[in-house]
């Protein structure tokens, strides 16, 4: 016990920084991914037909695809386009591209489950069409989605951990260069295990909270 | 009733419309004048709920002119084609008239109050309280002073429906549509709604109203038209209508609508 805490005492500042990018990976990913989300749910629905089959390609193609062969792509493919990409922003692209496709789908869904009686409504008293959605079907549709847009926040902390495959330093990784230098596996992924759990469960709460704020 | 109107304010002239290959209004020509009160009855899929569509702009159509106070509304002709006006100006165009429906439509996650106020804020652009004046002055015109900051799930189906004719009324449309008020409502709960519709009447208000309930068309109309097949078979005065209908047609109708 006393050897693991002292490993654990010299691992602290790794241990910390792990953290730390692994929720920088996911944070950044959700806000890029709710902004891309919310406008590729908006086209699915009301865009030009064009526009909408390429929304709806880009949308089956990032969900029928695994998220490890995204960060292999954007890490590999990313540099050959003559982009000049980091291995975080690499996978950052990556995962907000997997954010996005996933919650335009849960937008196009949660916008659709709004009737169609409270679009004439909203019209019939002369709103335009942006404060249409700005005060009639989004805060309606929204409500509809926060469940599942906190189950993507959680999904794309786990998803996160992927990126130790292109050599970014989050949490996993970092446990692996740990337990190389101590080997002590069982206990260091056990800390790592209970640090993820610990994030999700604050992103659950977060969600939870502000269910309770939208249903009052 | 007196038919002491003033201008005509609604002209419809030569309305088509169809959807696919079912020609469902086959050149309507109604005209509605400034204060007057005008019921439009008729057996389901006569057009007339599609008429007053037209009117608010919720539907296309694809023939003949709806010109609302002088303007006419819906499409431009530029090189003698028809376009649709952009949505900017068709926006414009429908807060001219207020739309009632028959399932109320109210916004669910808005307050009977915020259900009132939106449209005065963000289309009239009003001061918030000067919008909040309005829409509490017309909560109470309705007889719903007391309810005020009920969401329309917390409130009966009559309260929703008069929630629903204040936020129509609220934005002063120079004419009101109500598209089968009382359809969706429960029998003990119509009487409320058709008193509140009255009392507009008696004031003044220009109304289009679709409406199955023949003894409320009756009490209120300046004039009931009669629609059938896509086109207005017969109009008049409520008593020469109801009385004496010229078609065999609208007595079949009124018989039927009889039970």
């Amino acid at each position: 016990m006393d050897r693991f805490l002292t490993q654990l005492w010299l691992a602290r500042d790794a241990i910390v920084g792990g953290v730390l990018i692994t929720m920088e990976a996911a944070l950044a990913a959700i806000a890029v991914g709710t902004v891309l989300g919310l406008a590729i749910g908006l086209l699915l629905v009301y865009g030009h037909p064009v526009v909408r089959g390429a929304c709806r390609a880009y949308v089956d193609i990032i969900r029928g695809t695994p998220v490890l062969v995204l960060i292999l792509a954007a890490f590999y493919i990313t540099p050959a386009l003559g982009l000049q990409m980091d291995a975080f922003q690499a996978g950052l692209l990556a995962l907000s591209l997997f954010c996005g496709a996933h919650l335009g789908e849960i937008v196009r869904g949660a916008v659709r489950t709004v009737p169609h009686g409270q679009s004439e409504a909203g019209r019939s008293i002369g709103l335009t069409f942006p404060q249409l959605l700005a005060y009639v079907i989004l805060p309606q549709a929204l409500r509809q989605a926060l469940p599942p847009w906190v189950n993507t926040g959680v999904e794309l902390v786990k998803a996160s951990t992927l990126l130790s495959v292109i050599g970014v330093g989050e949490l996993l990784l970092k446990t692996q260069e740990i337990v190389g230098r101590n080997f002590m596996t069982l206990q260091f992924y056990a800390v790592a295990g209970a640090l993820y759990l610990l994030v999700n469960l604050g992103i659950e709460t977060l969600g939870r909270s502000l269910e309770a704020r939208v249903r009052s | 009733m007196s038919a002491a109107q003033g201008r005509p304010l609604l002209q419809i002239r030569g309305l088509h419309k169809h959807f696919r290959d079912v020609e469902v209004l086959k050149g309507v020509d109604l005209e509605v004048h400034e204060r007057e009160v005008v019921s439009i009855i008729g057996s389901s899929g006569s057009g007339k709920t599609t008429l007053l569509r037209c009117v608010n702009l919720l539907e296309e159509f694809d023939g003949g002119e709806i010109v609302l106070d002088g303007e006419s509304i819906g499409y431009r002709l530029r090189r003698g084609r028809r376009h649709r006006l952009p949505d900017r100006l068709l926006s414009r165009q429908r807060a001219m008239t207020g739309m009632v429906f028959q399932n109320f439509n109210l916004f669910p996650h808005l307050t009977a109050l915020g259900n009132v106020m939106l449209g005065l804020t963000k289309v009239r652009r009003m001061q918030r309280d000067e919008a909040r004046a309005l829409a509490e002055n017309w909560l109470a015109r309705v007889g719903l002073a007391q309810r005020t900051g009920y969401y329309p799930s917390q409130l009966s189906g009559g309260q929703q429906q008069r929630v629903a004719i204040a936020r129509a009324l609220a934005m002063n449309p120079k004419l009101v549509l109500l598209d089968e008020v009382t359809s969706a409502l429960d029998p003990e709960l119509v009487q409320e709604v058709l008193a509140t519709v009255k009392s507009l009447a008696d004031e003044g208000a220009t109304l289009l109203i679709v409406t199955h309930e023949m003894g409320f068309a009756r009490q209120v109309s300046h004039r009931v038209v009669f629609m059938d097949k896509g086109l207005i078979a017969e109009q008049g005065p409520p008593a020469q209508v109801f009385e004496r209908p010229a078609s065999a047609r609208l007595a079949e109708f009124l018989g039927s609508a009889r039970h």
